[in-house]
């Protein structure tokens, strides 16, 4: 049981942070782009990773709820900067006036998700500026479609997760079985169904 | 301030900001899809014009209403800590049902719906509204079951020091959740009916061409609110048999709590009273040529907002001093950091919603000013501001 509820926590995380890549990353390349052409190839993946980031927050309270406010509240300051960022960017891309509100947003959100990760590994401040980079170059790798190198990307993306996994036990942190099983007849069906409706965005979007 | 008190205030402003994106989102799709279904049954033009006008007064307010949803949900863990360790098995349940089958559904197909528009089959499309308005009723179900846990705790065990999930149906069940869902879904249907009236008043006001639309608009604005007025208000009353059964000191918590409790019924009555005088005037277009009670449509759109906030300012003010009734004390649940911390990140939200705010407001009126398009142009909250 423990094992199935980390894989579908770690698989809501990966897909945030696969996906942060477009938006995050696209945000952080504006000042070294054009800015309209990106923005709106942006567009169809603009909201389609929060969604990932908000149900991935679900999972975490339901089924690991001695863990979430360790987590959280352990790293308050670090997510008032992620959470200012993440209301600075998307409130920026839509006012679409200044261009660099939108850099500074996905800033704040990259340099803050790197803080969290140096935070959960002690390791010293200046590796939160890996994530800050990765964002950076998957949305690069987006923009161009340089699509062979995307998996790749994407991967390098995700990859703090496992990292971070491994430094946390959830031991005697997780939800009773009542409320797992309960939840797995949930969880189980629906992210595949979203993958598979995200997928038809782009597709669509696209012809 | 305590962290307590600076938590709580937190909370309330959070929570007040995320509802009024909330309310305005589950008014319009519900009017959304009364009027696609009329442009697909009928196929006449002018229910398609409206749906891309006030749908794209829905997305960019959904879109912005998203990231006030996502603090609210990171709030639980960074300040209220304790809430999750003691309760989060049976709390937990169906908040993270909400995050799952509600919304992460829900923005799934509503993406589908702005991406699919004039690309996809226009039934499959309206079924996508349907299935964006139906995940969008689930969620304020989960959350208002999470919520009725908080005011009336039921269908769990004790357990050495933390609650387990002992009987989820009693959760559904709880009657101080299905008697405030009514309410908050009638108060969403009142809150689209009047920003439907108000805004199509506004462009009676500027004596805007699109007369035909707007009177449509209007009509059907005036009927919403006519319709769920009396409902809402039903579903008020009806709730102070459970309140007095299950809360009985909820209207003591403070001195002055029966201040917003009696603002928001003046409200509910004012818009049940105006609604069914404009009912009739409604013929002939009467209430349009005599122009003042346009003036008044207007001023009345942040009415239902305000009585919301009132609402729940009752709801959760006589909660206290408990987090979970009878079980959880307020004080007991906050995490431990720092008042500063919080202060800061109290600071920090604040402005940023209140800046959110005025984007709101200041993207819905350009869309509102601009009117119905002329020539189709996309829903897209992006291609807006173009």
């Amino acid at each position: 049981m423990e094992m199935l509820w980390l894989v579908v926590l770690g698989t809501l995380t990966v897909g945030y942070f696969a996906l942060a890549g477009f938006d995050y990353g696209t945000g952080l390349l504006l000042p070294f782009r054009k800015k309209d052409v990106v923005l709106q190839r942006m567009t169809p993946f603009f909201l389609g990773n929060e969604v990932w980031l908000v149900a991935a927050i679900g999972v975490l309270f339901a089924a690991f709820p001695r863990l979430e406010g360790e987590l959280l509240s352990g790293a308050h300051s670090v997510f008032t900067l992620v959470l200012a960022g993440l209301v600075l960017f998307m409130a920026a891309v839509q006012l679409r006036l200044w261009w660099w509100l939108v850099f500074s947003g996905a800033l704040m959100v990259s340099v803050g998700w790197g803080l969290f990760l140096a935070h959960l590994l002690h390791a010293p401040v200046y590796v939160a500026l890996v994530m800050p980079v990765l964002f950076a170059l998957h949305g690069w790798v987006f923009q161009t479609r340089r699509w062979k190198l995307f998996p790749l990307t994407a991967l390098l993306c995700a990859l703090p997760i496992p990292l971070a996994f491994s430094s946390v036990s959830t031991n005697g942190l997780m939800a009773h079985s009542d409320t797992l099983g309960l939840l797995a007849w949930v969880a189980i069906p629906i992210i595949p169904l979203v993958v598979l409706l995200q997928w038809s965005i782009v597709a669509i979007s696209s012809r | 301030m305590s962290a307590t008190d600076l938590a709580r205030l937190q909370f309330a402003l959070t929570t007040s900001f995320h509802f009024l994106f909330v309310l305005l989102t589950l008014g319009l799709v519900t009017l959304l899809v009364i009027m696609q279904t009329r442009f697909t049954i009928t196929g006449v033009p002018v229910h398609e014009r409206m749906t891309r006008f006030w749908g794209r007064i829905y997305v960019i307010n959904y879109a912005l209403g998203i990231v006030t949803g996502i603090v609210m949900e990171f709030q639980f863990g960074l300040n209220w800590s304790g809430l999750a360790t003691y309760a989060g098995d049976v709390f937990g349940a169906p908040l993270a049902m909400e995050t799952l089958i509600a919304f992460f559904l829900e923005s799934t197909f509503l993406g589908l719906w702005i991406f699919g528009w004039g690309r996809l089959n226009r039934w499959v499309h309206l079924a996508l509204l349907y299935l964006t308005a139906l995940t969008a009723f689930a969620s304020a179900f989960w959350i208002m079951a999470a919520n009725g846990f908080l005011q009336h705790p039921v269908g769990y065990r004790v357990e050495g020091n933390v609650l387990r999930l002992d009987d989820f149906s009693a959760l559904l069940t709880n009657p101080t959740f299905t008697s405030a869902l009514m309410h908050v879904i009638f108060a969403s249907l009142t809150a689209g009916g009047v920003f439907l009236t108000g805004v199509s008043a506004y462009h009676f006001i500027k004596r805007t061409p699109e007369t035909d639309f707007f009177r449509r608009s209007l009509r059907m604005g005036v009927i919403t609110t006519a319709l769920s007025t009396p409902s809402l208000i039903g579903a008020g009353f009806a709730q102070f048999p459970v309140i007095a059964q299950y809360q009985p000191g909820k209207s003591s918590a403070v001195p002055w709590i029966g201040a917003p409790l009696g603002f928001m019924i003046m409200i509910g009555m004012t818009l049940t009273m105006v609604s069914w005088v404009t009912l009739p005037l409604l013929i002939k277009d009467a209430v349009i040529r005599m122009r003042f009670p346009l003036y008044l449509m207007v001023i009345g759109i942040p009415l239902p907002f305000m009585a919301a906030i009132f609402g729940w300012m009752f709801r959760e003010i006589g909660r206290q001093p408990w987090l979970v009734y009878g079980l959880l004390r307020t004080e007991d649940a906050v995490s431990h950091v720092d008042a500063s911390q919080i202060l800061l990140s109290l600071i920090v939200f604040t402005s940023l919603f209140v800046l959110l705010a005025c984007v709101d407001w200041a993207l819905i009126a350009r869309a509102v000013r601009r009117g119905p398009d002329v020539a189709p142009a996309p829903v897209s909250p992006l291609v807006v501001t173009l």
